[in-house]
């Protein structure tokens, strides 16, 4: 595949892959192992969770969400650093609200694989954007 | 603001501006409250008004019979006083004084000032007695003496003393007493004084400061710092939000408080209040309460306020106070049987954040090195030198996004990088988003040239190492910097988030993909941006910088064990307040001589050359 589809079908992905994800965090929560590996790792505020059932675990105790994003942009992974397996680095920002709290901002990162005929997430990075060391929500 | 009005102006304002009367006052009452405002006499305090309360607080005025009733009048007939206007019968007939719901009564002497103050407050005294006798914020104007009294008794005695004391000049004391209470102006001195008694009166073990009867504060006496006045009260809460905002529990008793309208966010202030007296005060209503709904109370005391005769039924008080307090489970010192909730509603709180998370323990030196070479480079004003930190086949983009709540009429303009944000939810051409991704190190770094020149704030940085492979690193960092020379009037601090896929090459790393968020610090980060505790210097001390941490380690001297050495870097750690690695390089620089390290330390400690991060742990 040229340099030029990848990077069409990296934000074609993207697009697909975000919307499923969001939809999953906030509606339909219970599944959203199944987008991992069954060794990816999530980190949550610094916060590491290695294996979709531990992820799931994580996910299932946070309170309900309701993310909406700003922005989203993927490239594909340069082929040498994922041994030709198709990658794609994906960064999302957007607003999220916790149990009908204010919004806050947040900024995901993401790194999917094509694993078989599925999409799945090897590494998502979550960060709110709010200072370091606050105890307050 | 000042009313045109039949009041406005009165020629003897100027001269006795102390004096909010008017000569029709005394025969006009209910015209009083319109007078004090048309007078002005308000004006030094209103600038501190929040409109919100305003009302409240013309309400409460309102309520007050503030009119002191020492008239131009009775200044002009000097010469004959006592004879035409008071001759008869002893005066102009004692008006009863009323019940002031603050209080607080204003207690004048129209030639008080003519006298020696000991004297007067002798003589008054000796009369009184046996009610105690305590004046506050006495003044002076002309001949008039001022002074207020917190006590109907005491308010009503020295109504009745009126020309019953003797002075040294013949004459008798005049004396007026009005419901009525001081002015107040907010003033840095008169901060510093409260939050002084505010100190004596906390609780440090307990977070626990009591404020009962605040006013009588024996440490506070030369001043008048009521808390039922609104700009009083919001004073001392805001002392309290600056210097204890971990306050969990706040004593108001006895404080004849009114009106709390004006504490709205509150608990944004206090957000860890949990107990809240209030017994003894003013309040009229439980809807008063209403503003404070947002703090998590779990103790209340209402008890001996007017809003608590106003429930027959104890359990209708307890349902009206838990509307507003639903976690209450002691009011006005007595438990209440749990409230029954909801196991489903119960609030989740969010897992603490944490500043770094790195997969690999062993690539933290990679990562640190890497990131401080990478942003002291791109800070350095050139950042051609990058090009060897991008792969020939790097590819780079770019988004941006304001924060939450922030726009580009209220913020810092984004507008720099919005023209390149690589936002595929709003680019939709193919060909405009292939142009957006640069490609290649040449083309990266001749963007991030054109980039507005910036200072980052490497303490603020979160580090996620989420992949450590061979083959790369997967490295996402957010933080703060400072953005230089853009053209703002004061140099806006940005929030970045930086996802990075490092892969080795040569001897080193080089970036392979790299995504790029811009967006404004949030009102609180911003506060927090380059406030690392420890003095920073441009140039840290050689001896313990002199080289990247790996190149840094001298050749091991055999005669100390790593046992040892563990036990010393922990005591060094502890002792010196760095953290263990910085307390380890310390330690090797010196040859594990434990004094010596302790010597250097403190010596370059003493200079400020340590660098920040070597107290971050």
């Amino acid at each position: 595949m040229d340099q030029k589809a990848k990077i069409d079908q990296s934000c074609r992905t993207a697009e697909e892959f975000t919307k499923l994800y969001y939809e999953s965090t906030d509606k339909r929560r219970h599944l959203i192992s199944k987008l991992y590996l069954d060794n990816g790792l999530l980190t949550w505020n610094g916060n590491g969770i290695t294996g979709n059932d531990r992820i799931q675990k994580f996910y299932m105790e946070l309170p309900s969400t309701d993310h909406i994003i700003t922005t989203l942009d993927a490239q594909p992974i340069l082929d040498n650093a994922v041994n030709g397996q198709l990658s794609f680095l994906i960064q999302v920002s957007g607003t999220v609200k916790y149990q009908d709290k204010v919004p806050k901002s947040f900024q995901e990162s993401f790194v999917i694989t094509a694993q078989n005929d599925k999409w799945k997430i090897v590494s998502d990075c979550f960060r709110l954007q709010e200072p370091l060391n606050t105890e307050k929500n | 603001m000042p009313k045109p009005g039949k009041y406005n102006n009165p020629p003897w304002k100027k001269q006795f501006n102390n004096e909010h009367d008017s000569r029709g006052n005394e025969f006009n009452n209910h015209r009083r409250g319109t007078g004090l405002h048309t007078n002005g006499h308000f004006k030094p305090a209103k600038k501190n008004w929040n409109p919100h309360w305003g009302n409240a607080l013309r309400a409460h005025l309102d309520d007050e019979d503030i009119d002191m009733g020492v008239s131009n009048f009775e200044r002009q007939k000097k010469p004959i006083r006592g004879n035409k206007r008071h001759g008869t019968s002893g005066g102009r007939g004692r008006r009863k004084l009323l019940e002031s719901p603050t209080n607080w009564f204003r207690v004048t002497l129209p030639y008080g000032n003519k006298y020696d103050k000991a004297f007067v407050l002798r003589s008054l005294l000796e009369h009184v007695t046996p009610i105690p006798f305590a004046p506050v914020a006495w003044s002076t104007d002309g001949n008039f003496a001022t002074f207020y009294v917190d006590d109907y008794k005491l308010a009503d005695k020295l109504n009745s003393l009126d020309r019953q004391i003797d002075c040294p000049d013949g004459f008798k004391l005049a004396i007026r007493v009005h419901s009525g209470s001081p002015n107040v102006d907010i003033t840095d001195s008169l901060k510093a004084k409260l939050k002084a008694a505010m100190a004596n009166r906390y609780d440090l073990a307990n977070k626990a400061l009591d404020l009962t009867k605040f006013h009588a504060d024996p440490q506070l006496q030369d001043v008048f710092c009521a808390l039922f006045k609104p700009i009083m009260l919001l004073t001392v809460i805001d002392i309290m939000s600056e210097n204890i905002p971990e306050l969990v529990a706040l004593n108001l008793n006895e404080n004849r408080i009114q009106v709390l309208n004006h504490l709205k966010k509150i608990d944004k202030k206090l957000p860890n209040l949990k107990i809240l007296h209030l017994g003894n005060n003013k309040i009229r209503e439980m809807t008063m309460l209403d503003p404070l709904s947002g703090l998590p109370i779990v103790e209340v005391v209402l008890d001996g306020n007017p809003l608590c005769t106003k429930f027959r039924e104890r359990e209708a008080y307890i349902s009206e106070v838990r509307k507003r307090f639903p976690k209450v489970i002691k009011l006005d010192g007595i438990d209440l049987p749990p409230p029954i909730g909801f196991d489903i509603a119960e609030e989740v709180r969010l897992p603490p954040s944490v500043q770094t998370y790195l997969c690999n323990a062993e690539a933290q030196g990679i990562v640190r090195q890497f990131l401080e070479q990478y942003f002291q480079v791109f800070d350095s004003g050139s950042r051609q030198p990058l090009l060897q930190a991008y792969h020939e086949d790097a590819k780079f983009s770019m988004t941006s996004a304001y924060p939450y709540g922030q726009n580009p009429k209220n913020s810092s303009w984004l507008n720099w990088y919005n023209t390149d944000s690589r936002n595929i939810l709003r680019v939709q051409d193919h060909d405009r988003r292939l142009k957006l991704l640069k490609q290649g190190n040449l083309a990266v770094v001749s963007f991030l040239s054109e980039m507005p020149q910036s200072k980052h704030d490497i303490h603020s940085f979160t580090v996620d190492l989420n992949i450590s492979t061979p083959q790369l690193l997967l490295l996402n960092v957010s933080g703060m910097f400072r953005e230089l020379r853009s053209g703002h009037k004061t140099a806006p601090i940005r929030h970045f988030f930086r996802s990075l896929v490092i892969v080795p090459a040569g001897s080193g790393f080089c970036i392979a993909n790299e995504q790029l968020h811009v967006s404004n610090a949030t009102e609180q980060q911003a506060k927090l941006a380059f406030k690392t505790p420890i003095i920073q210097t441009p140039q840290p001390a050689p001896e313990l910088n002199a080289a990247p941490p790996a190149a840094a380690i001298p050749p091991v001297v055999p005669m100390v064990d790593d046992n040892t050495k563990q036990q010393m870097i922990q005591t060094m750690s502890q002792q010196s307040g760095m953290n263990l690695e910085w307390s380890q390089k310390c330690l090797e620089e010196t040859n594990w001589d434990f004094n010596r390290a302790a010597f250097i330390f403190t010596e370059l400690q003493k200079q400020g050359t340590i660098p920040a991060e070597a107290f971050v742990k």
